[in-house]
């Protein structure tokens, strides 16, 4: 009788593995031709080979100013037709342009600084000692700010004369100007984390003082607001009254260019690690926007809902915000899509079921008995609601947390997923990457060597000591010996690991001394640190691996032998050596088979052995799969790679499973 | 094998657990006294065997020794005299290492708990419903929730992860004992479903004769004839959670609310331990709560494994 259940249960979990297999087969078909997105909400770009140092742009979005390495400024157009052209003496590194495009500051590594009108004609240059590296013009075009290389900021009025100049005796490049005529003022940032407003006259108004160096300002028409991006990564919003901090993004690598919408309704950050992100007034990540290289500069018009980014590989690009947004919804559609396609698959997986139910003479007992049609169902399912009830909670957790994560695992697998901020469908890029990524390559070798030596470990010295203690003639020996060798178990997986820590330890480990007491000095090494031995003194660990678990269940399975065939042996003189493989082993294959799979499952999925041993060193040694998906998900915020690798390891794990049950035959299907 | 057992008609043997395989707390299996003779008559392949045991068995507790040693030690005698006995015994290691750790095994010791709890509580619940109640679509969402007997953790970590997040759960306790308490239910309604199954249905028929509720026969039928196989669920689920690491690691940062096992690992780093003796003492200490479940629990947990195991 219970035999038979458990071979009900091993054909059940059989057909939820196949079933299982198959969805997720049909999960895949549905979501491929999904596809990969082509970059939304980008209106035109501008290519060149030089980088692009500075962008701006007016608050309509009509008037897009671009300057760039090769000396030249582009002004462009709101479709991108080139408008007029501006060629200095060397780089440009700095430009600002009015809200309303009346006038253009550009700050060039030819020691000037010059203002141009709408019309691209000079208006004045004002030279400085050094090169010029930023500039900022108020909107009515009184006040132009630049700062230099001298160290030093420049104050001029509209016709180039120097209103002061300050010297700062530190690096300065993030300049801004807000306010018109007489209440214009500057917005300074140095390198010495401190964020100045300065007024018309050079009178210091405020300062606030910030941890790194700030690289770039912006600030609000009203100067309510100020945005410092620093070269921490971070971009903190200022209060422009007091100076307090309103909030702080990360972004992962420094911040180049920040700019704040006139209102402050939204805000751009530029970065080193190839994005511009777009915050929401309370500074949340409204998207982000992926470029092929480090982000030099980045201007918003936040009337026009327009956004500019200039890059080190040279590229300018304008976007539409609105229709950036439209393909970020686009994306979480696509999402939408996906878990609509999931759940017709689980109706066409009900309506199977149903057809089951009509079809097959248990199905068709089933039927009759609800009593024919649909209203049937209901009114056995209203009748069975206390039956609902009470597995509801554990349904409901079961779906939260095991089957939820599952299908967002297998779904993220092909996205690139930063929770919260993105979730772009990139298709197989994941795996493409893991296919290079050297460490994953190294950890599914060593994965794999892994699971054999496991295995290997596991069906030898714990069944060699089984039969030993089974065949000792003392009882009392038989208990203590068992009893002792279970022992180690009480001790936490993790302390095992870290007092072979210790025994391995290069300066005062047992391993080491123990070598230098017999005279094997040579011997001696550091068992982590050397390649050549790393990964065997990991395989070492827990040695002569009596491993308590599988001793109890081989001995267990060694007592329950039948007295009757073991009399039978003797009685034709079989020596034990016979017995073991005639009539102990084939009798110990529902052991074995368990062994096998609790031993390949774990394996596959090895983490803390390399994590608080070696931590996959020396180089890539001692990866394994599990530690790469800890460090690229944990450290590097590469959800999507990590779960691609959960995903090969599911599939794994998944194929030796159904291996297992197939093919390993057990006692139970010998005797029946 | 199982069929072997199948004839002793005790009550035990309602037993489907496989396990009981290794039951041998109790009297000597038969097998095994059969070769019970004199210790004088000991032939040269007992003795072979005797020798590798020991060998064995020494190897085996080498670093149990040497964890023991040291945590009595201080490090001049660890750096000074390597190979002496402690000398003095440095017992206060035992107090500076419980400094350390105690918060910890409290923190191990209440989300193990608590979640242990809560599976033992649903699925014997569930388990019930699965094994005595008749209800569409019973079979399908029983076949759905053993189909996560093959969802490996390792596919589940960093959605899950997300998931905490997004519910704004991360560095709490709730993160440990959620997950826990419904990864653990699978295998416990496993059991619990084939238990209840083989309880005998006239038991249940003369409860609702006298009137008793569907929850009345749970609580006072169900349960306590069941009181074995919860217990096994329980260890099994006490034993797992204790020694979890990846996913404690995962979502808990604060070292007041970090388990014991993650814990242990940040002795210097996080609590600033630097002496040996103490974090030697520590490891031990942080067995202790292992060494209270398994002296009493140890048949149940292996029990417990077995069957899960063969089962699947």
């Amino acid at each position: 009788m219970s035999g038979w259940r458990i071979m009900g249960n091993a054909a059940r979990l059989r057909r939820a593995a196949w079933g299982f297999a198959l969805a997720m087969v049909v999960l895949l078909a549905v979501a491929w031709p999904l596809g990969a997105q082509s970059p939304e909400g980008l209106l035109w770009q501008f290519g060149s080979t030089s980088r692009v140092q500075a962008v701006a742009i007016t608050e309509d979005g009509r008037i897009t100013a671009v300057g760039s390495r090769d000396n030249n400024l582009r002004v462009f157009d709101g479709s991108g037709e080139l408008m007029w052209q501006f060629e200095a003496e060397n780089s440009i590194l700095g430009v600002d342009i009015s809200p309303d495009g009346q006038w253009v500051a550009v700050a060039s590594e030819d020691r000037f600084v010059y203002l141009l009108d709408g019309d691209g004609n000079l208006l004045w240059q004002f030279k400085a000692a050094r090169p010029m590296n930023n500039a900022a013009v108020a909107s009515d075009g009184s006040l132009v700010a630049a700062t230099s290389n001298d160290l030093s900021v420049y104050a001029l009025d509209q016709t180039g004369n120097l209103l002061w100049q300050e010297e700062l005796g530190i690096g300065v490049q993030a300049v801004d100007i807000y306010g018109s005529s007489e209440k214009a003022r500057v917005v300074l940032g140095s390198d010495d984390g401190l964020v100045t407003i300065y007024s018309r006259e050079g009178r210091q108004l405020l300062q606030a003082g910030l941890d790194y160096n700030v690289r770039s300002v912006s600030v609000t028409q009203n100067g309510a607001l100020i945005l410092a991006g620093s070269i921490d990564g971070s971009a903190i919003l200022l209060n422009g009254a007091n100076g307090n901090e309103l909030w702080r993004f990360e972004a992962e690598d420094t911040i180049n260019s920040v700019a704040l919408a006139g209102d402050g309704s939204s805000a751009l950050v530029g970065s080193k690690d190839g994005s511009a992100y777009l915050l929401g007034a309370d500074g949340t990540l409204r998207h982000q926007f992926r470029q092929d290289s480090e982000v030099l500069s980045v201007a918003l018009a936040g009337d026009a809902g327009r956004l500019a980014v200039g890059t080190v590989a040279g590229a300018s690009r304008t976007y539409d915000l609105a229709s950036a947004m439209r393909g970020a919804e686009r994306a979480s559609a696509q999402q939408q899509r996906l878990f609509i396609s999931i759940a017709l698959l689980f109706t066409a997986l009900v309506l199977a079921a149903v057809w089951a139910a009509r079809n097959t003479a248990a199905g068709q007992q089933v039927w009759q008995r609800s009593s024919a049609g649909p209203f049937g169902v209901v009114q056995a399912v209203w009748s069975a609601r206390l039956s609902y009830l009470l597995i509801l909670p554990t349904l409901a957790l079961l779906l939260t947390f095991n089957y939820y994560p599952a299908f967002s695992g297998l779904y993220h697998a092909f996205t690139d997923w930063s929770p919260g901020a993105r979730t772009d469908w990139v298709g197989l890029s994941n795996f493409r990457f893991l296919m290079e990524d050297r460490f994953f390559l190294s950890g599914f070798r060593n994965a794999a060597i892994l699971v054999v030596v496991s295995v290997a470990k596991t069906m030898t010295v714990p069944l060699l000591v089984a039969e030993f203690i089974f065949n000792l003639r003392n009882r009392l020996s038989q208990y203590w010996f068992r009893t002792l060798f279970v022992v180690p178990i009480v001790l936490p997986a993790v302390v095992e690991i870290l007092v072979w820590n210790n025994i391995y330890d290069p300066a005062i480990g047992l391993l080491n001394e123990s070598l230098k007491l017999v005279g094997l000095e040579e011997w001696t090494r550091v068992w982590y640190g050397d390649a050549s031995v790393a990964l065997g003194s990991i395989i070492f660990i827990g040695v002569p691996w009596v491993n308590a678990f599988a001793l109890l269940i081989f001995y267990g399975g060694l007592i329950s032998i039948s007295n009757e065939i073991i009399d039978a042996s003797l009685v034709d003189g079989a020596s034990t050596w016979r017995r073991f493989w005639s009539i102990d082993l084939p009798l110990l294959m529902g052991q074995i088979k368990l062994l096998l799979i609790l031993n390949f499952i774990n394996a596959v999925q090895t983490f803390e052995l390399v994590y608080l041993t070696t931590g996959g060193g020396p180089g890539a040694a001692t990866y394994t799969p599990a530690l790469e998906l800890y460090y690229l998900a944990m450290r590097m915020d590469r959800m999507g790679v990590a779960s691609a690798i959960g995903m090969i390891l599911f599939f794994i794990i998944l194929a030796g499973t159904i291996v297992n049950m197939r093919f390993v035959k057990s006692s139970t299907e010998y005797e029946a | 094998m199982v069929q072997a057992r199948g004839g002793e008609g005790t009550g035990q043997a309602a037993t489907v657990v496989t396990g009981e395989t290794v039951d041998s707390g109790g009297g000597w299996p038969d097998s095994a006294t059969r070769f019970v003779h004199k210790l004088g008559q000991l032939s040269s392949s007992q003795i072979l065997m005797y020798v590798i045991l020991i060998i064995l068995l020494f190897i085996t507790f080498v670093p149990i020794i040497y964890l023991v040693a040291l945590s009595l030690k201080d490090n001049g005698q660890i750096y000074g005299r390597f190979w002496s006995m402690p000398n003095p015994y440095r017992w206060e290691n035992f107090g500076l290492g419980s400094l350390a750790i105690w918060r910890p095994i409290l923190n191990s010791i209440l989300t193990s708990g608590s979640s242990t709890v809560a599976t033992v509580v649903l699925a014997s619940l569930s388990g019930y419903v699965f094994a005595r109640h008749r209800f569409p679509g019973k079979e399908v969402i029983y076949t759905g929730i053993l189909a996560l007997l093959m969802i490996p953790p390792i596919l589940t970590i960093i959605p899950a992860y997300v998931l905490i997040l997004n519910m704004g759960l991360e560095n709490t306790y709730w993160a440990l004992i959620l997950p826990w308490t419904s990864g653990g239910q699978v295998f416990a309604l496993l059991l619990c479903r084939s238990f209840f199954a083989t309880l005998p249905e006239e038991f249940f028929d003369a409860a609702r004769i006298d009137g008793a509720s569907e929850l009345q026969s749970f609580a006072q039928i169900a349960v306590p004839l069941s009181a074995p196989i919860l217990v096994t669920v329980a260890v099994v689920r006490l034993v797992t959670t204790y020694n979890q690491f990846m996913w404690p690691l995962v979502v808990i940062s604060s070292p007041k609310r970090q388990v014991v096992a993650v814990a242990l690992t940040q002795f210097t780093s996080e609590i600033g331990v630097t002496d040996l003796g103490p974090q030697m003492a520590g490891y031990i200490l942080a067995s202790i709560p292992l060494i209270v479940l398994f002296s009493f629990g140890m048949r149940h947990y292996v029990r417990g494994l077995t069957a899960g195991g063969l089962k699947a």
